[in-house]
Protein backbone atom coordinates (compact mmCIF):
# COMPACT_ATOMS: atom_id res chain seq x y z
CA UNK A 1 0.00 0.00 0.00
CA UNK A 2 2.97 2.49 0.97
CA UNK A 3 4.29 1.69 -2.82
CA UNK A 4 0.71 2.08 -4.11
CA UNK A 5 0.43 5.66 -1.74
CA UNK A 6 4.65 7.02 -3.33
CA UNK A 7 3.47 6.16 -7.02
CA UNK A 8 0.03 8.35 -6.67
CA UNK A 9 1.93 11.34 -5.13
CA UNK A 10 4.27 11.17 -7.48
CA UNK A 11 2.09 11.05 -10.13
CA UNK A 12 0.41 13.86 -8.37
CA UNK A 13 3.29 16.01 -8.63
CA UNK A 14 4.31 14.90 -12.18
CA UNK A 15 1.03 16.66 -12.97
CA UNK A 16 1.08 19.68 -10.70
CA UNK A 17 4.56 20.35 -12.36
CA UNK A 18 3.07 19.93 -15.81
CA UNK A 19 0.44 22.82 -15.10
CA UNK A 20 -2.96 20.70 -13.80
CA UNK A 21 -3.76 22.64 -11.49
CA UNK A 22 -6.94 20.22 -10.77
CA UNK A 23 -4.79 18.64 -8.51
CA UNK A 24 -2.81 20.87 -6.61
CA UNK A 25 -5.97 20.23 -3.88
CA UNK A 26 -5.14 16.98 -3.89
CA UNK A 27 -1.46 17.53 -3.86
CA UNK A 28 -1.83 20.11 -0.97
CA UNK A 29 -4.00 17.58 1.39
CA UNK A 30 -1.34 14.44 0.67
CA UNK A 31 1.62 16.46 1.70
CA UNK A 32 -0.13 18.59 4.88
CA UNK A 33 -0.05 15.38 7.05
CA UNK A 34 3.35 14.23 6.65
CA UNK A 35 4.94 17.52 6.61
CA UNK A 36 3.19 18.43 9.33
CA UNK A 37 4.56 15.61 11.06
CA UNK A 38 7.87 15.99 10.35
CA UNK A 39 8.07 19.41 11.49
CA UNK A 40 6.21 18.48 14.88
CA UNK A 41 8.78 15.79 15.69
CA UNK A 42 11.68 18.25 14.56
CA UNK A 43 10.31 21.27 16.07
CA UNK A 44 8.82 19.71 19.27
CA UNK A 45 6.53 22.75 19.55
CA UNK A 46 3.17 23.04 17.69
CA UNK A 47 3.09 26.65 16.88
CA UNK A 48 6.28 26.79 15.49
CA UNK A 49 5.86 23.31 13.84
CA UNK A 50 2.49 24.46 12.05
CA UNK A 51 4.64 27.98 10.87
CA UNK A 52 7.51 26.10 9.39
CA UNK A 53 5.13 23.43 8.12
CA UNK A 54 3.07 26.38 6.46
CA UNK A 55 6.29 28.25 5.26
CA UNK A 56 7.74 24.57 4.08
CA UNK A 57 3.91 23.91 1.86
CA UNK A 58 4.68 27.16 0.14
CA UNK A 59 8.17 26.43 -0.64
CA UNK A 60 7.33 22.97 -2.15
CA UNK A 61 4.59 24.39 -4.22
CA UNK A 62 6.25 27.37 -5.16
CA UNK A 63 9.00 24.96 -6.67
CA UNK A 64 6.28 22.33 -7.48
CA UNK A 65 6.87 23.02 -11.53
CA UNK A 66 11.08 22.56 -10.79
CA UNK A 67 10.19 18.50 -9.82
CA UNK A 68 11.83 15.95 -11.93
CA UNK A 69 9.62 13.28 -12.03
CA UNK A 70 12.34 11.05 -11.98
CA UNK A 71 13.04 11.88 -8.45
CA UNK A 72 10.66 10.82 -6.03
CA UNK A 73 8.35 13.38 -4.53
CA UNK A 74 7.37 12.64 -1.16
CA UNK A 75 11.67 12.29 -0.04
CA UNK A 76 12.02 15.33 -2.50
CA UNK A 77 9.19 17.41 -0.73
CA UNK A 78 10.43 16.23 3.06
CA UNK A 79 13.94 17.66 2.58
CA UNK A 80 12.40 20.73 1.90
CA UNK A 81 10.27 20.63 5.14
CA UNK A 82 13.29 19.74 6.84
CA UNK A 83 15.68 22.65 5.76
CA UNK A 84 12.57 25.18 6.69
CA UNK A 85 12.21 23.63 10.46
CA UNK A 86 16.51 24.16 10.62
CA UNK A 87 15.86 27.52 9.04
CA UNK A 88 12.61 28.36 12.01
CA UNK A 89 14.84 26.86 14.59
CA UNK A 90 17.73 28.96 13.74
CA UNK A 91 15.45 32.14 13.25
CA UNK A 92 14.04 31.50 16.51
CA UNK A 93 17.24 30.77 18.41
CA UNK A 94 16.01 29.14 21.24
CA UNK A 95 16.92 25.59 22.83
CA UNK A 96 13.16 23.99 23.79
CA UNK A 97 12.64 21.72 26.44
CA UNK A 98 10.51 18.60 25.98
CA UNK A 99 7.34 19.62 27.17
CA UNK A 100 5.47 16.65 29.66
CA UNK A 101 2.85 15.76 27.47
CA UNK A 102 4.92 15.05 24.50
CA UNK A 103 7.22 13.35 26.53
CA UNK A 104 4.66 10.26 26.60
CA UNK A 105 4.03 10.60 22.98
CA UNK A 106 7.41 9.26 21.85
CA UNK A 107 7.06 6.61 23.08
CA UNK A 108 5.22 4.66 20.94
CA UNK A 109 6.51 5.67 17.28
CA UNK A 110 3.82 5.62 14.40
CA UNK A 111 4.30 3.87 11.30
CA UNK A 112 3.69 7.26 9.43
CA UNK A 113 6.41 8.24 11.73
CA UNK A 114 8.57 5.79 10.40
CA UNK A 115 7.62 6.20 6.88
CA UNK A 116 8.73 10.21 7.24
CA UNK A 117 12.47 8.97 8.44
CA UNK A 118 12.84 6.54 5.92
CA UNK A 119 12.12 9.50 2.97
CA UNK A 120 14.29 11.88 5.10
CA UNK A 121 17.13 9.06 5.42
CA UNK A 122 16.95 8.31 1.48
CA UNK A 123 16.91 11.57 0.81
CA UNK A 124 20.08 12.17 2.67
CA UNK A 125 21.30 8.71 0.85
CA UNK A 126 20.42 10.15 -2.79
CA UNK A 127 22.80 13.60 -1.65
CA UNK A 128 25.35 11.14 -0.39
CA UNK A 129 25.15 8.86 -3.94
CA UNK A 130 26.55 12.09 -5.67
CA UNK A 131 29.69 12.27 -4.00
CA UNK A 132 33.29 11.13 -4.62
CA UNK A 133 34.28 7.92 -3.17
CA UNK A 134 36.45 10.07 -0.48
CA UNK A 135 33.86 12.29 0.10
CA UNK A 136 31.97 9.12 1.21
CA UNK A 137 34.48 7.38 2.87
CA UNK A 138 35.44 10.89 5.16
CA UNK A 139 31.70 11.39 6.14
CA UNK A 140 31.22 7.47 7.08
CA UNK A 141 34.08 7.57 9.09
CA UNK A 142 33.53 10.67 10.69
CA UNK A 143 29.58 9.90 11.66
CA UNK A 144 29.89 6.09 11.98
CA UNK A 145 33.06 6.39 13.93
CA UNK A 146 34.52 3.82 11.27
CA UNK A 147 38.51 3.83 10.86
CA UNK A 148 39.55 6.38 8.01
CA UNK A 149 42.57 5.91 5.28
CA UNK A 150 43.98 8.90 6.95
CA UNK A 151 43.73 11.08 10.12
CA UNK A 152 44.76 14.26 12.08
CA UNK A 153 44.94 17.36 9.77
CA UNK A 154 43.96 15.69 6.69
CA UNK A 155 40.89 14.39 8.05
CA UNK A 156 39.70 17.44 9.08
CA UNK A 157 40.52 18.90 6.27
CA UNK A 158 38.82 16.70 4.15
CA UNK A 159 35.50 15.92 6.47
CA UNK A 160 35.05 19.90 5.78
CA UNK A 161 35.39 19.90 2.10
CA UNK A 162 32.90 17.08 2.18
CA UNK A 163 30.25 18.46 4.03
CA UNK A 164 30.34 21.24 2.05
CA UNK A 165 29.67 19.27 -1.10
CA UNK A 166 27.04 17.69 0.66
CA UNK A 167 25.29 20.69 1.74
CA UNK A 168 25.68 21.73 -2.29
CA UNK A 169 24.41 18.42 -3.06
CA UNK A 170 21.24 18.68 -0.75
CA UNK A 171 20.49 22.33 -2.78
CA UNK A 172 21.51 20.50 -6.09
CA UNK A 173 18.84 18.13 -5.60
CA UNK A 174 16.15 20.04 -3.78
CA UNK A 175 16.68 23.21 -4.41
CA UNK A 176 16.64 25.02 -2.01
CA UNK A 177 18.76 27.78 -0.65
CA UNK B 1 -5.03 23.81 12.75
CA UNK B 2 -8.07 24.54 11.65
CA UNK B 3 -9.57 24.16 8.26
CA UNK B 4 -10.02 27.92 7.79
CA UNK B 5 -6.33 28.07 8.42
CA UNK B 6 -5.36 25.41 6.84
CA UNK B 7 -7.50 26.88 3.30
CA UNK B 8 -5.75 30.10 3.67
CA UNK B 9 -2.42 28.40 3.60
CA UNK B 10 -3.52 26.65 0.59
CA UNK B 11 -4.28 29.55 -1.08
CA UNK B 12 -1.44 31.47 -0.31
CA UNK B 13 0.43 28.18 -1.22
CA UNK B 14 -1.68 28.11 -5.18
CA UNK B 15 -0.89 32.28 -5.51
CA UNK B 16 3.07 31.07 -4.71
CA UNK B 17 2.60 28.34 -7.23
CA UNK B 18 1.38 30.65 -9.80
CA UNK B 19 3.63 33.35 -9.11
CA UNK B 20 6.68 31.10 -9.74
CA UNK B 21 5.36 29.69 -12.79
CA UNK B 22 4.73 32.95 -14.01
CA UNK B 23 8.69 34.03 -13.20
CA UNK B 24 9.52 30.69 -14.87
CA UNK B 25 7.80 31.45 -18.28
CA UNK B 26 9.14 35.21 -18.35
CA UNK B 27 12.91 34.15 -17.86
CA UNK B 28 12.34 30.90 -20.17
CA UNK B 29 11.01 33.06 -22.69
CA UNK B 30 13.32 36.01 -22.42
CA UNK B 31 15.43 34.93 -25.03
CA UNK B 32 12.99 35.37 -27.88
CA UNK B 33 13.70 38.60 -26.80
CA UNK B 34 17.36 38.52 -29.02
CA UNK B 35 15.56 37.34 -31.97
CA UNK B 36 13.12 40.00 -31.87
CA UNK B 37 15.76 42.79 -31.55
CA UNK B 38 17.26 41.56 -34.62
CA UNK B 39 14.66 41.05 -36.30
CA UNK B 40 13.58 44.86 -35.31
CA UNK B 41 17.46 45.70 -36.13
CA UNK B 42 17.33 43.87 -39.59
CA UNK B 43 13.51 44.51 -40.96
CA UNK B 44 11.94 47.35 -42.77
CA UNK B 45 8.57 47.76 -40.93
CA UNK B 46 10.10 48.25 -37.09
CA UNK B 47 6.61 49.30 -35.55
CA UNK B 48 4.66 46.11 -37.52
CA UNK B 49 7.86 43.80 -36.11
CA UNK B 50 8.11 45.25 -32.40
CA UNK B 51 4.32 44.61 -32.06
CA UNK B 52 4.55 40.76 -33.76
CA UNK B 53 8.10 40.66 -31.41
CA UNK B 54 5.56 41.85 -28.20
CA UNK B 55 3.02 39.46 -29.56
CA UNK B 56 5.11 36.39 -30.07
CA UNK B 57 6.61 37.29 -26.71
CA UNK B 58 3.04 37.37 -24.70
CA UNK B 59 1.87 34.61 -26.33
CA UNK B 60 4.83 32.58 -25.15
CA UNK B 61 5.03 33.79 -22.01
CA UNK B 62 1.43 32.56 -21.35
CA UNK B 63 1.51 29.10 -23.03
CA UNK B 64 4.32 28.38 -20.49
CA UNK B 65 2.70 29.75 -17.92
CA UNK B 66 -0.41 27.86 -18.49
CA UNK B 67 1.28 24.27 -19.09
CA UNK B 68 0.65 21.42 -20.63
CA UNK B 69 -0.37 20.88 -24.36
CA UNK B 70 0.32 24.79 -24.64
CA UNK B 71 3.72 24.65 -23.27
CA UNK B 72 5.23 21.69 -25.07
CA UNK B 73 4.16 23.59 -28.59
CA UNK B 74 6.08 26.48 -27.96
CA UNK B 75 9.76 25.51 -28.77
CA UNK B 76 8.48 23.67 -32.06
CA UNK B 77 6.66 26.89 -32.83
CA UNK B 78 9.70 29.27 -32.37
CA UNK B 79 11.75 26.91 -34.51
CA UNK B 80 9.11 26.21 -36.92
CA UNK B 81 8.95 30.49 -37.37
CA UNK B 82 12.40 30.91 -37.21
CA UNK B 83 12.16 29.66 -40.93
CA UNK B 84 10.18 32.06 -42.58
CA UNK B 85 11.33 34.80 -40.54
CA UNK B 86 15.07 34.23 -41.23
CA UNK B 87 14.11 33.74 -44.93
CA UNK B 88 11.90 36.79 -45.11
CA UNK B 89 15.08 39.11 -43.26
CA UNK B 90 17.41 37.59 -45.88
CA UNK B 91 15.53 38.15 -49.44
CA UNK B 92 14.76 41.62 -47.56
CA UNK B 93 18.77 42.54 -47.92
CA UNK B 94 19.44 40.55 -51.58
CA UNK B 95 19.61 43.22 -54.32
CA UNK B 96 16.47 42.21 -56.52
CA UNK B 97 15.53 45.73 -57.47
CA UNK B 98 12.18 45.82 -55.76
CA UNK B 99 11.48 48.66 -53.85
CA UNK B 100 8.06 49.75 -51.59
CA UNK B 101 5.35 47.25 -49.81
CA UNK B 102 4.19 44.36 -51.73
CA UNK B 103 7.55 43.19 -53.21
CA UNK B 104 6.51 40.38 -55.31
CA UNK B 105 9.82 39.50 -56.37
CA UNK B 106 11.80 37.57 -53.19
CA UNK B 107 9.89 38.61 -50.10
CA UNK B 108 6.35 37.64 -50.73
CA UNK B 109 7.50 33.92 -52.25
CA UNK B 110 10.40 34.01 -49.34
CA UNK B 111 7.38 34.24 -46.79
CA UNK B 112 5.21 31.58 -48.78
CA UNK B 113 8.25 29.21 -48.71
CA UNK B 114 9.11 29.91 -45.26
CA UNK B 115 5.18 29.40 -43.77
CA UNK B 116 5.64 25.98 -45.94
CA UNK B 117 8.65 24.72 -44.40
CA UNK B 118 6.87 25.73 -40.88
CA UNK B 119 3.43 24.44 -41.78
CA UNK B 120 4.68 20.64 -42.53
CA UNK B 121 7.47 20.96 -40.00
CA UNK B 122 4.98 21.86 -36.90
CA UNK B 123 2.44 19.36 -38.67
CA UNK B 124 5.11 16.39 -38.56
CA UNK B 125 6.42 16.92 -34.88
CA UNK B 126 2.27 16.98 -33.79
CA UNK B 127 1.57 14.26 -35.62
CA UNK B 128 4.70 12.20 -34.90
CA UNK B 129 4.14 12.78 -31.13
CA UNK B 130 0.35 12.77 -31.21
CA UNK B 131 -0.32 15.75 -29.54
CA UNK B 132 -3.74 17.32 -29.00
CA UNK B 133 -5.55 20.09 -31.21
CA UNK B 134 -4.27 22.20 -28.71
CA UNK B 135 -0.60 21.63 -29.74
CA UNK B 136 -1.63 22.19 -32.87
CA UNK B 137 -3.17 25.88 -32.38
CA UNK B 138 -0.61 27.16 -29.92
CA UNK B 139 2.22 25.66 -32.08
CA UNK B 140 0.64 27.41 -35.11
CA UNK B 141 -0.04 30.78 -33.76
CA UNK B 142 4.02 30.77 -32.17
CA UNK B 143 5.06 29.94 -35.66
CA UNK B 144 3.53 32.29 -37.54
CA UNK B 145 3.79 35.18 -35.18
CA UNK B 146 7.36 34.35 -35.09
CA UNK B 147 7.53 34.19 -38.78
CA UNK B 148 5.39 37.85 -39.02
CA UNK B 149 8.21 39.74 -37.52
CA UNK B 150 10.12 38.92 -40.53
CA UNK B 151 7.52 38.90 -43.56
CA UNK B 152 6.31 42.80 -42.88
CA UNK B 153 9.05 43.73 -44.93
CA UNK B 154 6.40 43.27 -48.29
CA UNK B 155 3.78 44.50 -45.99
CA UNK B 156 0.56 42.45 -45.91
CA UNK B 157 1.14 40.86 -49.23
CA UNK B 158 3.99 38.97 -47.10
CA UNK B 159 1.81 38.47 -43.76
CA UNK B 160 -1.12 36.87 -46.58
CA UNK B 161 1.86 34.48 -48.29
CA UNK B 162 2.86 33.18 -45.17
CA UNK B 163 -0.59 32.25 -43.47
CA UNK B 164 -0.90 30.34 -47.02
CA UNK B 165 1.88 29.04 -47.38
CA UNK B 166 1.76 27.28 -43.67
CA UNK B 167 -1.69 26.09 -43.96
CA UNK B 168 -0.29 24.44 -47.28
CA UNK B 169 2.17 22.78 -45.53
CA UNK B 170 -0.39 21.50 -43.14
CA UNK B 171 -2.73 19.88 -45.58
CA UNK B 172 -0.09 17.14 -46.32
CA UNK B 173 -0.07 15.79 -42.53
CA UNK B 174 -4.05 16.44 -42.02
CA UNK B 175 -5.37 14.46 -45.30
CA UNK B 176 -2.55 11.42 -44.13
CA UNK B 177 -5.11 11.74 -40.42
CA UNK B 178 -7.79 12.43 -42.28
CA UNK B 179 -8.01 9.37 -44.49
CA UNK B 180 -5.86 7.02 -42.33
CA UNK B 181 -6.87 3.37 -41.96
CA UNK B 182 -8.12 2.65 -38.48
CA UNK B 183 -5.97 -0.30 -36.61
CA UNK B 184 -7.49 -3.96 -37.73
CA UNK B 185 -9.85 -4.94 -34.69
Amino acid sequence: MKNEREEEIDALMARLADGDRSVFSLVFKRLWGPTHRLCNSMLKNEADASDAAQQAMQKILERASDYDPKRRAMPWALALAAWECRTLRRRRGRRREEPEDIAGETASESSEEDFLQRDLAQAALVALGELSDVDRETLVATFWEEAATVSGATLRKRRERAIERLRGAFRRLYGFD
Amino acid sequence: MDSTDLARAEHSARLRYEWARVRRSLIGFAPILIVVGVAVAIGRHRTATVCFGLATFVAGVAMLWYGREFKRAVLPGVAAGIVPLAMALCASHVEHGCTGDGCMMLCVPACTVGGIIAGLAVANIANERGRSVWFWVSASSIALLTGAMGCTCPGYPGLVGLVLGYGAGLVPTLLRRLFARPPAS
